[in-house]
């Protein structure tokens, strides 16, 4: 069934890297088979590939005995196979050969990350040569597996190297031919790996005139190159695997992030994304400052220190798969009923702990244990269930709990309701300027970011004297306005190029201030905070996808252009030769993409059946750091 | 999909072997090349640990071929209809049950010494934890080859207690009273000595068989007299009574089985979790020795420094506060020997002037 091939890019590369880990054999699970083992060298980029997809222990449970990074001291190991899992760069591939040449490990089987050059083999052919352990080189692999999954349905390219395909690197003014084609080919390599492990040809389109279609262009050209190299092509049918076509070939979407700069500096209030905002989040793992309780520390004493933690957020939190898009007010709640039934559950089995301690003293209660061992058993078993849920709870009750300290903090319940009512263009009921010289609400930032999307958002500019009103609101609260600049500039080239975005019609209902969350007396205390509820509305890059997704007609997509790399001549025309709507689709954003976009993209796919959507961008930023790139673009001109 | 391109890798090998020819370069190339590989590669230190690492995983290897080998036999040969024996004794499945038992706890000692032995000889820390995994690696298959053991092992005990079961309990509520008892009486002792013999079958046969001559002599016992109405109706009425009386014997005795089997589990999942926290347990016991020693001293620090009044100029601190403490030492000692409790002081300075009260088993133990 097409629905079924569009199985979860997250297994697809679990499932590679398993192999590779197994000596690039396909993994069997044997429960009395003998133990291996082996060692597995990384370097950052393969470190943040494997990371979000495999857990220490399932490292282990693989026979890898020590995960260590390429350029760290690493002591000779004798009699161990060792599994690199490197990009090849000059640097990487030198200390490859220093390895080979210090002879550290037992055999060698080197994988890399994208494909490597002929040049490169053959300088580790020669080093081999010189070190005499040709033979000691087990098995050379090119994985193609060069982009990193976050979820099951979304990707980004690269966490190192993120300045290269930055958005500011895409859009920065002085840049020239050469550093732009260095940043597309890196984009494309790693859109071809991710086709590649998909399994895939998709169909592409793309707006006009910008990155997106450069990106385009050259990957329409990689992808037809390998088809019609039919020795060594990755899309033949057996190289798929069983079962693992579809019928239908999938659409890939490629937006430039100018089509819409409002989402990125959007206030947001569902779990992820709000997580994302405003904790610091990235690879799926969360780091919070904890302060050390209250203590009153006496004179002379060490001041207080700040823990920190960090939380993994993986796809193993059924807490977290359920409620990472759900808008904030709802998961503190549920939150709280999870920790009511794990007290239930608990109490059930300190129950019978005290009536198996009472059967002790009465030598007649035999009746009382009826069925007393069984729930015994059972209780017993389930034990580790159920210290497993206390952990899930606590984890969420702290960076729930870390969340809504900055919600009521920066008041940014207020904020995302005043965007929303912005960006759809309902009537605003407070002034922006009373919202902007508020002194308690919000962090400088906050008043910028909301400035900016009044201003991308409103149909006319503003006349000149409400500006310099602004501006000095904006200045007295104390933001830099160079972001302002920037967006001007933006605005008037985006004026030329196509007619503004707009964001559809949508309405928050306010639930009232009073909640059940309140009444139960649950330690989120939402006081002051309004229950949002939203409503679905899509975003520019959502609507778009619909457009083309469904082949409606629509002035903003009819003239994006479309690619079919598996058609003998290269098609320029914008016309799409198939005319059924797709079941499958892929939406890239060139120049950055984030939850937020990602959320409403899964909200929309959720009411269609058997249909599937995946999300990548080149790089994920909240606002904070996109502001901080826009600020720096301009500084550079 | 990953690309395999080792053969592209082999053909890099050889154009660069003709290169460096072509150049004239010296490497290690050619046939030489390969013998001096060979040669370089044996006074390796061929690493001691992993090598007996190997064997003792072999060792493991073969135990878990010979249980999986004498597996069907071990089971299968329960199955009444099979020749009287069965192709394997009760002794020779006692026999594997304890050779098995051994093999295992010299694995298990084995990778013991090879733990201790990796901790004293000195590496790196990377090789120190790699083979920490490794014997962890090893101590897992341990494991799962046991766990065959145990369960095989199980289902025999399983069918023994079945078989007692079917031994002892006729399930025949409609025969007589006598017959009833008569046959639980006979029943009761073929059940204790046959413990394997696939005979009991053949038991349930013979006792009514015996047990109709019985009735009949019994019978014949009583003389002429036919049995009144009232009697027959009354030993009807036992009969029922200890029918159900025997049915709800059986449930119980079966219940409690149940509940038996269900403990024995149960204390499986204790006795491994008791182990596994019994390190911890100890570091723990360590931990509170250590800080109760901490926690005396400290308690004496306290009570020097505070009957030492408001302190003088600051000396060089640590030395003054010994010669007070000594001087209060040699000064209260006379204040020690008329306690109550009669006890001599010792050496810790303990008496009932001690702050620090209860945690000292020792207070109480002196009447």
């Amino acid at each position: 069934m097409a629905a079924a091939a569009a199985a979860s890019i997250r297994e697809r590369q679990t499932v590679a890297l398993k192999r590779m880990l197994n000596f690039n054999v396909p993994h069997v699970k044997n429960s009395t088979g003998e133990p291996v083992w082996k060692v597995l060298i990384y370097d950052r980029f393969g470190q943040d590939i494997i990371s979000p997809l495999l857990s220490v222990k399932e490292l282990r449970d693989m026979g890898i005995t020590l995960h260590l990074l390429l350029h760290s001291d690493r002591d000779p190991i004798p009699d161990v196979p060792a599994v690199y899992f490197v990009m090849p760069t000059e640097e990487n591939i030198d200390r490859m050969c220093q390895d080979l040449r210090n002879q550290l490990y037992e055999s060698y089987y080197l994988n890399f990350i994208s494909a490597i050059s002929r040049s490169k083999l053959e300088d580790i052919a020669n080093a081999a040569l010189a070190a005499s352990a040709v033979t000691q080189v087990a098995k050379v692999f090119d994985q193609y597996l060069n982009f990193i999954t976050l979820e099951d349905d979304m990707f980004v390219l690269c966490n190192q190297n993120k300045e290269l395909v930055s958005y500011r690197a895409i859009n920065r003014p002085d840049i020239t031919d050469t550093e732009m084609e260095t940043v597309m080919d890196t984009i494309v390599d790693s859109l071809f790996c991710f086709f590649v492990t998909l399994g895939a040809v998709p169909i592409i389109r793309c707006s006009r005139g910008t990155a997106a279609e450069m990106v385009a262009v050259k990957l329409d050209k990689k992808l037809r190159e390998n088809l019609r190299d039919a020795r060594n092509s990755l899309f033949t049918g057996d190289t798929l695997g069983a079962g693992q076509f579809s019928f239908q070939r999938p659409l890939l979407v490629l937006v430039d992030r100018n089509i819409d700069l409002a989402t990125p500096l959007h206030h947001t209030w569902t779990y992820q994304a709000l997580v994302h905002d405003v904790l610091d989040f990235h690879l799926n793992r969360v780091n919070l400052e904890e302060s050390s309780g209250v203590e009153n520390s006496p004179a002379g004493a060490r001041p207080k220190r700040k823990n920190k933690k960090s939380y993994d957020l993986t796809p193993v939190d059924k807490f977290w798969q359920k409620h990472k898009g759900s808008p904030f007010p709802e998961v503190a709640e549920s939150v709280q009923q999870e920790l009511e039934s794990y007290r239930a559950q608990e109490d059930e089995v300190k129950r019978l702990k005290s009536i198996m301690g009472l059967e002790g003293e009465d030598e007649g209660a035999i009746s009382m244990l009826s069925d007393n061992t069984a729930k015994l058993t059972s209780a017993v078993s389930s034990l580790p269930e159920l210290l497993e849920k206390k952990r899930l709870i606590d984890l969420h009750t702290n960076v729930a709990t870390a969340v809504l300290e900055h919600i009521k903090a920066r008041k940014l319940d207020v904020y995302f309701e005043y965007e929303e009512k912005i960006m759809s263009k309902t009537t605003l009921d407070k002034s922006l300027l009373d919202i902007i010289s508020d002194p308690d609400a919000g962090t400088p930032e906050d008043k910028m970011r909301l400035f900016l999307i009044y201003y991308i958002s409103a149909q006319q500019a503003p006349s000149e004297a409400d500006l310099e009103q602004y501006k000095k609101a904006l200045t007295d609260a104390g933001c830099n306005l160079n972001p302002l600049q920037y967006i001007k500039q933006w605005k008037a080239f985006a004026k030329m190029a196509s007619a503004p975005a707009s964001y559809g019609n949508t309405t928050t209902k306010p639930m009232g201030l009073l909640s059940r969350v309140m009444n139960t007396g649950s330690q989120f205390v939402m006081e002051g905070v309004k229950n949002l509820v939203l409503k679905q509305q899509n975003l520019p890059v959502t609507r778009i996808l619909d457009n083309l997704m469904e082949m409606k007609s629509n002035p903003e997509t009819d003239d994006y252009r479309y690619f079919d790399p598996k058609m003998l001549r290269g098609n320029d025309s914008s016309v799409p030769r198939n005319k059924n709507p797709f079941q499958e689709a892929i939406v890239f954003v060139v120049g950055g993409g984030n939850y937020i976009e990602y959320q409403n993209l899964v909200d929309y796919i959720k009411g269609k059946q058997g249909k599937h959507i995946l999300y990548g961008c080149s790089e994920l930023f909240n606002a904070t750091q996109f502001i901080k790139q826009v600020k720096c673009t301009l500084l550079v001109s | 999909m990953a690309v395999d391109i080792t053969l592209l890798f082999r053909a890099s090998v050889k154009t660069v072997k003709t290169r460096n020819k072509a150049l004239g370069v010296a490497v290690g190339g050619g046939v030489d090349g390969s013998r001096d590989e060979l040669f370089r590669r044996s006074p390796r230190p061929k690493g001691d640990f992993s090598s007996r690492a190997r064997e003792v995983i072999s060792h493991i290897g073969k135990l878990r071929d010979f249980l999986l080998e004498h597996r069907k036999d071990y089971i299968n040969a329960y199955s009444y209809v099979m020749s009287e024996y069965g192709r394997m004794t009760d002794t020779e499945r006692d026999q594997i049950d304890q050779d098995a038992q051994t093999f295992m706890r010299t694995c298990s000692e084995a990778i013991q010494q090879l733990r201790t032995q990796a901790h004293k000889e000195i590496h790196s820390q990377q090789v120190k934890e790699h083979r920490g995994v490794v014997l962890d690696f090893i101590e897992d298959y341990l494991k799962r080859v046991c766990k065959l053991y145990s369960e095989q092992r199980a289902i025999r005990v399983k069918r023994v207690v079945d078989k007692k079961r079917l031994s002892k309990l006729e399930p025949e509520p409609s025969t007589k009273t006598r017959e009833s008892t008569s046959s639980e009486k006979v029943s009761r002792n073929p059940s204790e000595d046959s413990e394997e013999k696939p005979v009991t079958e053949e038991h349930p046969e013979k006792v009514p068989a015996e047990s109709q001559p019985e009735l009949g002599t019994w019978g014949d016992g009583k003389g002429d007299d036919e049995l009144s109405p009232e009697e027959i109706q009354m030993f009807e009425q036992e009969n029922q009574r200890l029918i159900g009386e025997m049915n709800s014997l059986f449930d119980e005795v079966r219940q409690i089985e149940g509940r038996v089997v269900e403990i024995s589990r149960l204390q499986e999942i204790f006795t491994e979790k008791v182990l596994q926290q019994e390190a911890e347990i100890d570091s723990i016991h360590q931990l509170v020795v250590g800080a109760t020693e901490n926690i005396k001293e400290g308690n004496e620090d306290i009570r020097e420094v505070s009957t030492l009044g408001p302190p003088g100029p600051p000396q060089c601190g640590t030395e003054s506060r010994q010669q007070r403490s000594s001087c209060w030492q040699g000064g209260t000692s006379a204040l020690l020997w008329p306690s109550p409790q009669g006890s001599p002081p010792d050496g810790a300075g303990q008496s009932h002037f001690d702050p620090r009260q209860t945690p000292d088993p020792r207070c109480y133990q002196e009447p």
